[in-house]
């Protein structure tokens, strides 16, 4: 082989990239890691240990089941609607019965939302909802069903759910678009032998194209569920919490330790925290897709 | 092999670090129009000392609205006019971020010469550590100053062991205002006394006007009101040992009662309190839909902005007969700006507050933006009756009571801000609120230590 | 018969998918034209009744939104989003390149170690990044915004350029190598240029990452002339005086580079996507 001369340069490609995120990724985690032994602030220099009383507080805190069923319920209804039904979208757009201008149209402004900032988004939902001047109400109002007014992110019962509707506005689109990208992937000959072989448009989704579509399908749902528990903007944009601590989340939590309760260590445990699940969710979800390979 | 695997890391190695170099200095360079003079001041300020020229002082502060910045920015041009010597670096910040981003950068280099900074627990997290200047002597070298200043006011930026560490910039305090016309209309009286108060707000609503505007959604405005209530429901005592992190225990049964008054006041309040801010809700009070809000003084501009024409009033919050608190406190506190331990220009930045929170530059301040600090005579040249009644306010408070959210270590203040949020929406019964306080309260002993 | 019924079948489908369609449009579009309708009035009308249409269109709104700073607030995004897409791209192209063409030892493992980046959260990282960039002075400067996305967009970028580049057909490099060019000549004359549709597709996911990412942004940045637009927007609440019909319209003026650039380039970017994730 001709490797005597080509073992030197190859790693020149690698290395830049490589200690970046080893540099700037794994070492914070690593850090976070140690951090979460010690009770530390933001602007004082000492540092006191404290072993595990960090997870202990944490897990003894009454907002943690709060949180983990916030987490899990964004977790959850993400998956349906932004992978499931965007994924559902993206066949229906892909489907031969509308015209293809059309179909662009309607890709693309179920895009448009993804493309605006969280915050704004926040901003925005934040008078959407908003009890009294809120689009909501006033629409409710309007339509003489007034009795279903609510005060949404006001409500105890609700805020979380405000949020995570508001999340499914803006990005099951972006799940449609990737889909509807993969699924033009999937080469016209087998569609085309499977419609001669008389299978349904049904038939032809469930068993040619989404199967071909798996790798796709496998990359959203990861990023679905890392992102449901990295949820952070579209709470501090709207509720921040509120009311009470019905819409806390994980992310939130830590943020808030960090640098409105002083107490960085609590903050790195549930980064800790926040880290075991994303990892484990994502080798589990790869361990599936491999054993339905085989 | 391993001699070539050494070799390549090592080239790798310059590669990245040449690369990451070629990043930031792009980033640098790419930076200089906007950020070039941060770091010219940093470094300004470092090696001034031995040129001796121009002497940067950083100045971080929570006012980035307008007319306040405004009128911030014209000041300082004019201190800077004034003193050839000396330039500012001014950094500001909305008031939610400013509490996040002050304890970032207190601690570090970048900690600014002179900041704003909440009286109270908020300001003396900072000086355990030693990072706020101890102005005392400054106070006691120069009498004249000293008794320029309001004392009810300083006494709020003192500690308990009489260190002063922060000069006030405006004055502020809590009032019930009321829409005067809506209370002619229904030969309403102004209440002194809570039974007086429950009376009015039944009337109002008989006359299908929702009585009070609230909104919670920030969490602050819901404590304003168990402030006030646990002055007038728990003996002074209990509240400054409980107040204390070290010392919190918050098992005084006033505690609890005061949640009771508190949901008292929830049925006449607009719906949605808690998805509302309190500028929002500020709006209902203006446009005539609620017949009460309690705000603060430093509102009064936005209140006349919102609408110049409506005719208003204030009165004090209404006196709970037969409580065992303190019913003369005025709730509210002034709010001033700090020096860090750290500066390198002390005396320029004592020089500096003595003019800009002086009795001149209150006096326009007071004209400019309606808002007063605490030097005294900032009100003679007064025309506006409604500043006159504020001023009034605070000068005749006996004693002031700091800003229930500013008085509470920070852990024990989010589960207070919770629980009120809660009891708002009815959620939580003030038992099982205080239990729960408690609990974190006992908790925080063990931090704050 | 059987086909009649079957045309009446499929007619009734397409229309109850139009019909489906243009109602998913409505649920999108609806609160936005809300959003225009509201900047356009003052705080007052809108507080007053939200969706009635403004007496007096406030175009000034506009205005007062984009003097409050947000030209700053632009300059700044493109400034960090451009120099973040640049070395994001050059540094994940090369990583994939030299984890694709050179049968390394160890390759699969730095391809699944680089990978695992993307599991790793924003916030689990966010305490000690702070430390650190304030340790190296970094705090409040543009470079804290831009290092620390380049790692953590890199895991994607390269996992997207990995599966394009595996798809490059070896033949092309081999007759270059026959004429004698060095592995470096090879990727920035041949790999790169064919390479241009998944570059384009990973540049505008990773510009809409970083245009709207905010926790880093409002951790690492204090002085109000750095700030990005998603941080320059929250300084539209105020605490005690909030100017909605203005925040607003600086919501919807801070929207609208990207969908506008969306709009023009849509058909690219689905075709970048499209051949970027073609498989060999």
């Amino acid at each position: 082989m001709k490797k005597k001369k080509t073992n030197l340069t190859p790693y020149l490609y690698i290395i830049p990239g490589l200690l970046m995120v080893l540099g700037l990724v794994y070492i914070p985690v690593i850090v976070n890691l140690v951090y979460s032994l010690f009770h530390l602030s933001s602007y004082s220099s000492s540092m006191r240990f404290v072993g595990l009383d960090n997870y202990r507080r944490l897990f003894t805190n009454d907002t943690f089941p709060i949180m983990m069923r916030n987490n899990i319920y964004y977790c959850v209804i993400s998956l349906i609607v932004q992978v499931g039904f965007g994924t559902f979208l993206a066949l229906l757009l892909e489907s031969k019965l509308a015209g293809e201008r059309f179909k662009t149209i309607c890709r693309n402004i179920y895009f448009i939302p993804s493309l605006v900032s969280l915050t704004a988004v926040g901003l925005m939902f934040n008078f959407i909802y908003n009890p009294q001047l809120g689009m909501l109400n006033a629409l409710l109002k309007n339509i003489g069903m007034a009795n279903l007014q609510q005060t949404w992110l006001g409500d105890k019962n609700l805020a979380i759910f405000c949020i995570i509707a508001m999340s499914q506005w803006q990005f099951t689109g972006y799940i449609t678009l990737l889909m509807v990208v993969a699924f033009q992937n999937v080469p016209n000959d087998y569609v085309e032998a499977a419609i001669i072989d008389g299978a349904g448009p049904v038939r032809r989704a469930l068993s040619i194209i989404l199967p071909l579509a798996k790798e796709q399908l496998l990359v959203c749902t990861i990023i679905t569920v890392i992102g449901a528990f990295k949820l952070f903007t579209e709470v501090y944009s709207t509720t921040v919490g509120g009311p009470g601590n019905s819409s806390q989340v994980l992310g939130l939590f830590l943020y808030q330790n960090a640098f409105l309760h002083d107490d960085m260590g609590m903050a790195a445990a549930t980064g800790v925290l926040i880290f075991i699940i994303t990892v484990t969710a994502s080798i589990f979800q790869l361990k599936i897709s491999r054993s339905g390979e085989v | 092999m391993k001699k070539n695997l050494k070799k390549t890391l090592s080239i790798g190695l310059a590669a990245m670090m040449a690369l990451s170099l070629a990043g930031c200095g792009g980033s640098d360079t790419s930076a200089t129009p906007a950020a070039g003079d941060t770091a010219a001041g940093g470094e300004a300020s470092q090696a001034a000392p031995a040129s001796g020229d121009v002497k940067t002082i950083k100045l971080f502060h929570r006012f980035p609205d307008d007319p306040c910045n405004a009128f911030i920015e014209k000041k300082i041009a004019e201190y800077e006019a004034a003193h050839p010597d000396i330039k500012f670096e001014v950094t500001s910040a909305q008031n939610q971020p400013y509490k996040e981003k002050i304890k970032v950068v207190v601690g570090s280099d970048e900690c600014p010469d002179i900041f704003f900074s909440f009286c109270g627990e908020f300001s003396e997290r900072f000086i355990r550590e030693g990072l706020l200047m101890d102005l005392t002597p400054y106070l006691e070298a120069d009498p004249e100053w000293k008794e320029s200043l309001m004392e009810t006011q300083m006494d709020e930026y003192t500690t308990a062991d009489g260190m002063v560490y922060g000069i006030p910039f405006r004055l502020d305090a809590k009032e019930f205002f009321y829409n005067v016309d809506m209370f002619n209309d229904l030969g309403l009286e102004v209440p002194e006394t809570w039974d007086d108060f429950i009376k009015v707000l039944d009337a109002i609503q008989a006359s299908g006007v929702v009585p009070i505007a609230e909104g919670n959604q920030d969490k602050w405005p819901g404590a304003h009101y168990l402030g006030a209530l646990n002055e007038q429901c728990v003996p002074d005592e209990v509240r400054a040992k409980d107040y204390d992190p070290k010392t919190g225990e918050f098992t005084d049964p006033g505690y609890v009662e005061a949640f009771k008054y508190y949901q008292q006041l929830v049925p006449y309040m607009n719906m949605g309190v808690n998805g509302m801010t309190h500028d929002m809700a500020r709006l209902g009070f203006t446009n005539g839909q609620n017949a009460i809000l309690f705000a603060e003084l430093v509102e009064i501009t936005n209140i006349k902005q919102e609408n110049p024409d409506m005719n208003w009033g204030m009165f004090k919050f209404p006196v709970i007969e037969g409580a065992k608190g303190n019913p003369d406190l005025v709730s509210g506190a002034p709010e001033g700006f700090a020096i860090s331990s750290k500066t390198a220009y002390p005396d320029e930045c004592i020089e500096f507050l003595k003019w800009f929170l002086g009795p001149e530059t209150g006096a326009q301040q007071a004209a400019e933006v309606g808002w007063f600090n605490a030097s005294l005579g900032v009100d003679e040249g007064l025309t506006d009756p409604s500043l006159v009644s504020a001023y009034e306010v605070i000068a005749n408070a006996k004693k002031m009571d700091i800003w229930f959210d500013n008085a509470l270590y920070s852990t024990v203040c989010d589960e207070y801000l919770t629980q009120i949020s809660d009891i708002t929406n009815g959620d939580v019964t003030p038992e099982d609120a205080m239990a729960k306080i408690q609990k974190v309260a006992a908790e925080a002993q063990n931090l704050a230590q | 018969m059987s086909t009649d019924k079957y045309v009446l079948k499929t007619r009734i489908f397409k229309i109850l998918l139009y019909l489906f369609l243009i109602l998913l449009v409505g649920i999108i579009l609806f609160p936005v034209c809300w959003l225009v309708l509201n900047s356009l009035k003052t705080n007052q009308e809108m507080f007053l009744d939200s969706l009635a249409l403004p007496k007096k269109w406030m175009f000034e709104n506009y205005i007062t939104a984009w003097n409050k700073g947000l030209v700053s607030y632009f300059v700044n995004s493109i400034i960090v989003g451009a120099l973040s897409i640049g070395i994001i791209l050059a540094l994940s192209s090369m990583l994939a390149y030299g984890l694709t063409r050179f049968n390394l030892p160890g390759s699969g493992f730095i391809f699944i170690l680089v990978l695992g980046g993307m599991a790793l959260s924003e916030q689990v990282a966010l305490v000690p990044l702070y430390k650190i960039l304030q340790a190296l002075k970094l705090y409040n400067t543009r470079a804290a915004l831009v290092l620390p996305y380049v790692a953590f967009r890199i895991p994607f970028t390269m996992f997207l350029m990995r599966s394009y580049f595996i798809s490059i057909p070896k033949e092309l490099e081999e007759a270059a190598i026959v004429d004698g060019c060095k592995s470096w000549q090879r990727f920035t004359k041949i790999i790169l240029p064919i390479s241009k549709p998944v570059l384009a597709s990973c540049a505008i996911v990773n510009l809409n990452h970083v245009w709207n990412e905010f926790l880093f942004a409002n951790v690492f940045l204090e002085d109000k002339k750095l700030m990005t637009i998603p941080l320059g927007l929250m300084t539209f609440q105020g605490d005690l005086k909030s100017d909605y019909v203005v925040m607003l319209a600086g919501i919807l003026i801070c929207s609208l580079p990207m969908v506008l650039l969306f709009l023009c380039m849509s058909r690219q970017f689905v075709r970048g996507l499209t051949s970027g994730a073609v498989k060999g």
